[in-house]
């Protein structure tokens, strides 16, 4: 394949909910002012555990919005966080008349079971759990008659009308694709979103994704898998990629969402100025480790994207990082860099959104994508200001402040457990759509 | 497609047992495989279901295996199982091939497994543990759990199994069509040039309770499988659930020539479609998979659960594109959810083999309301010129509007 000159994919429109904004214009906004959305989570008593006592949470007042306008009975949280963005992406993209073909629908939403934005929501849920077990147990027979009457507990909640809500949006049918690839999801949902485009199997794709996964549950899973930050205090230091004194990640909750379609087709529509390009990408499984990373898997797909995008290694301006915060993570990820950018490595500006947001698992993937067409756009290198104490042992170029300078070409990586590895090379548009600077933003 | 994609190995994990054929002898010998205690009315749960014990799909021995074992569930155990029946008939990666070799898991995470057990005990535990519940879960839950959830988690072991490495993803859930939207994408993988081989898993385990009186509310789930509640049906009562798992490794048809293998059979078309309702979903996936080149087909694989209203809704779809006799696998094994499609893809491919199209298992009054259904009925047909199979397939459940739709013909080793 040669995706160089296979048919140009833009991203024509964006749309976020994040912990620092849940719009285009505010999360552009926060990364450039380098605000952070972490805080102290004290809603659950987290005292005894060895980590965890941070989360990246979405603002009260922005949740009670995206209630407003999507929740209904029986839609789940992470389907109204995906609807909210899903419907900013369409608005942006300029998406308000039916379209005449079949359409491309490409989303991650993690599954049910552990997931929630309120603690409270989880604990009740096992009290429920907890009383059904004391009073019938584990036969089958027994707990199918115990529900009989009953509302059905959040883990089975799994299958949605997501699809359906957006076909009726859109007014066609859909090529859909429920996808999951770990943390390296959004990148991945991204690449096949593209790859219908490009085999001219639908007019435009739309990608979200969405996380809410702030329960004692998840805490303790991850705790155990000794991945979260056991920075306590200030919280809003808790996540600092490529930082001497990381100790894991932050998990967040999140969501994005994507409007793909070919230049040709926006052009068509009457949509001069658009986002960013998807010029290639790399994916690959390893199987050495379930849970830790790998230098050769991350500089293969990274090289992988780079040439398929038909670019050298030298035209790649920076690097949109994974940058979980923990401590293997960053390490490999830097140590592949070195492989990949040599000498350049001192002078590369490499960003880390996490270290404002937190870690969204798939919603990660497409949300730093935004912050990638944001950023060849506008030419700023959002700021990592976390990273006070660079890691010598990283030794990556990441800057306390904005970063201006012209950016033809982001390479942007995601990774996750189960072997997942992607990157993906986005460039800058012949008519880059711009977005308004923050008065005090380059200050 | 742009190119042909054969398929060049299948792998099975079902109640008859191991591979393609013991399940097709099965559906022509009228056989069924819903547990006795289900017919009967005497089950441990209310709902018949065909099942298939994890002990016949053993985790392998040896390394890498050991260290990994305790993450996987059963779920894990029987994808790995067919996905080494699969590579065992089409062959292994080379090294040089590995990186242009993926994997495309058909499977969700609510599988049951001891987990679904200890949860409920640990939340009755922490009514009156004096521990914070956070700090409950951390000390008591398994350190595997996590990690057993994952779905594309058993892509990374199929991935150990097969060797390829060019990547791995789960494709399931309201859009997967029961394994067709995982093969759809499978064949654009190889289709748009980024691999050239894909192995195909489709995995339904033993499901939770709670998973079973959900899919129970979307659309009643068949509580007796008996002669007369078969698919097709006037006494269905029902969607008849199974377990299995399958795997289908695809390839282009020169690559495969090139590699000296003869295909087993062609895949002519593959997709899958959402919309506003499931009819207008089914019309999509069948008009444009009869569309493609070669895709005249002379028998119907229908998805044909049992579902009185999707039953119905199928037939009323199809019959506007094909009227052929027509067969469905569900009433010998049920409907193995997001393997289900893959299952009947792997069951297609052996009636092109035989020139012979099974009877619906169960079936004994066609509906009525079936207006001109050709449901193959007691005896197999022989189908002597038997060249190209419709498979189709929907989601379960009242609010899903997904289906999906394949087209598979005879093949050099057919």
């Amino acid at each position: 394949m040669n995706e160089s000159t296979a048919k140009e994919i833009v991203i024509s429109g964006m749309g976020v909910v994040t912990p620092i904004g849940s719009s285009i214009g505010a999360f552009w906004d926060a990364n450039l002012r380098g605000r952070s959305g972490l805080r102290l989570e004290d809603r659950m008593d987290l005292s005894a555990l060895p980590c965890g006592w941070v989360a990246g949470l979405v603002p009260e007042d922005a949740k009670q919005a995206v209630r407003d306008r999507w929740q209904v009975p029986g839609r789940s949280w992470g389907d109204c966080l995906m609807l909210d963005a899903v419907e900013q992406a369409l608005d942006d993209a300029g998406l308000s008349e039916p379209l005449t073909g079949p359409a491309g629908l490409i989303w991650a939403r993690v599954w049910p079971g552990p997931t929630g934005s309120d603690p409270k929501d989880y604990e009740n849920h096992m009290k429920s759990l907890g009383a059904r077990y004391s009073q019938v147990g584990n036969s089958p027979a027994a707990v199918a008659e115990y529900l009989a009457d009953k509302d059905l507990p959040l883990e089975t909640v799994d299958l949605s009308t997501f699809p359906s809500d957006i076909a009726a949006r859109l007014g066609t049918s859909l090529i859909a694709t429920r996808l999951e690839a770990t943390c390296a999801g959004g990148l991945r949902a991204i690449a096949e979103g593209a790859r219908l485009l490009r085999m001219g199997k639908v007019e435009c794709v739309v990608v979200s994704a969405s996380v809410s996964r702030n329960t004692p549950y998840v805490l303790s899973q991850y705790g155990q898998l000794m991945a979260l930050s056991r920075w306590r205090e200030p919280a809003e230091q808790a996540s600092m990629p490529f930082d001497k004194r990381r100790s894991g990640m932050v998990i967040n909750e999140s969501a994005g969402a994507l409007v793909l379609e070919t230049a040709d087709h926006a052009r068509r529509r009457g949509v001069e100025q658009v986002h960013a390009v998807v010029q290639g990408w790399g994916l690959a499984v390893g199987t050495g480790h379930m849970t830790a990373p790998n230098v050769d898997a991350v500089e293969h797909v990274m090289r992988t994207a780079i040439r398929r995008a038909g670019i050298d290694v030298d035209e790649v301006d920076t690097v949109n990082s994974h940058g979980t915060s923990t401590r293997l993570n960053d390490l490999t990820e830097s140590r592949a860099m070195h492989k990949v950018f040599g000498s350049r490595m001192p002078d590369l500006p490499v960003s880390a959104v996490k270290s404002l947001t937190g870690h969204g698992s798939a919603a990660s993937g497409i949300i730093e994508t935004a912050v990638s067409a944001l950023t060849l756009c506008n030419g700023v290198i959002p700021p990592v200001v976390t990273c006070t104490e660079p890691d010598p042992a990283c030794a990556v170029r990441t800057s306390l402040t904005p970063v201006e300078q012209p950016v033809d070409t982001v390479l942007k990586n995601s990774f996750g457990f189960g072997g997942q590895y992607a990157a993906m090379v986005f460039g800058r548009p012949d008519n880059p759509r711009l977005t308004p600077r923050p008065i005090q933003a380059a200050a | 497609m742009t190119s042909s994609i054969v398929i060049t190995g299948l792998g099975i994990a079902s109640p008859a047992g191991e591979g393609p054929k013991p399940l097709f002898d099965a559906m022509v010998a009228g056989d069924t495989f819903f547990d006795e205690a289900s017919t009967n009315g005497r089950s441990s749960r209310p709902w018949a279901m065909a099942t298939v014990d994890p002990s016949d799909t053993p985790w392998p021995s040896g390394a890498p295996w050991d260290k990994t074992k305790k993450y996987a569930n059963t779920a894990a155990q029987a994808a790995v199982y067919t996905a080494l029946q699969a590579i065992g008939v089409a062959g292994p990666a080379t090294a040089a091939e590995a990186d242009r070799c993926g994997t495309v898991m058909a499977v969700s995470s609510s599988g049951a497994d001891d987990l679904g057990d200890i949860i409920p005990q640990l939340a009755a535990m922490a009514l009156t543990d004096p521990r914070s519940l956070a700090k409950l879960l951390y000390d008591e839950v398994p350190d595997y759990s996590y990690i057993r959830g994952i779905p594309s988690q058993l892509g990374q072991f199929v991935s150990m199994a097969n060797g390829f490495r060019g990547s791995n993803v789960a494709v399931y859930g309201e859009a997967g069509a029961n394994g067709l939207g995982a093969l759809a994408l499978a064949c654009r993988l190889i289709d748009s040039g980024e691999l050239d081989r894909v192995m195909v898993v489709g995995v339904a385990p033993a499901m939770s309770v709670t998973s079973l009186v959900a899919l129970d509310r979307e659309d009643p789930l068949a509580r007796t499988a008996e002669t007369g509640r078969g698919p097709f049906d006037a006494g269905r009562a029902g969607a008849l659930l199974g377990q299995g798992a399958a795997a289908l490794v695809l390839e282009s048809e020169h690559l495969a020539a090139a590699r000296g293998i003869a295909p087993l059979a062609i895949l002519r078309a593959c997709e899958a479609f959402a919309a506003t309702d499931r009819e207008e979903a089914l019309d999509h996936a069948v008009r444009a998979v009869l569309s493609a080149p070669g895709s005249e087909a002379q028998a119907w694989w229908a998805h044909a659960s049992g579902s009185v209203a999707v039953d119905q809704q199928e037939w009323q779809v199809v019959q506007r594109h094909l009227r052929v006799p027509a067969t469905s696998s569900k009433g010998t094994m049920g409907n193995a959810l997001e393997c289900g499609a893959l299952v009947d893809i792997a069951m297609a491919v052996e009636a092109l083999a035989r020139q012979t199209v099974p009877p619906v298992g169960l079936l004994a009054e066609p509906d009525a309301a079936l207006d001109g259904l050709d449901a193959v009925r007691g005896t197999p047909r022989s189908m002597p010129d038997l060249d190209a199979v419709l498979v189709t397939s929907l989601n379960h459940g009242r609010s899903a509007a997904t289906a999906g739709a394949a087209v598979i013909a005879k093949g050099a080793n057919s």
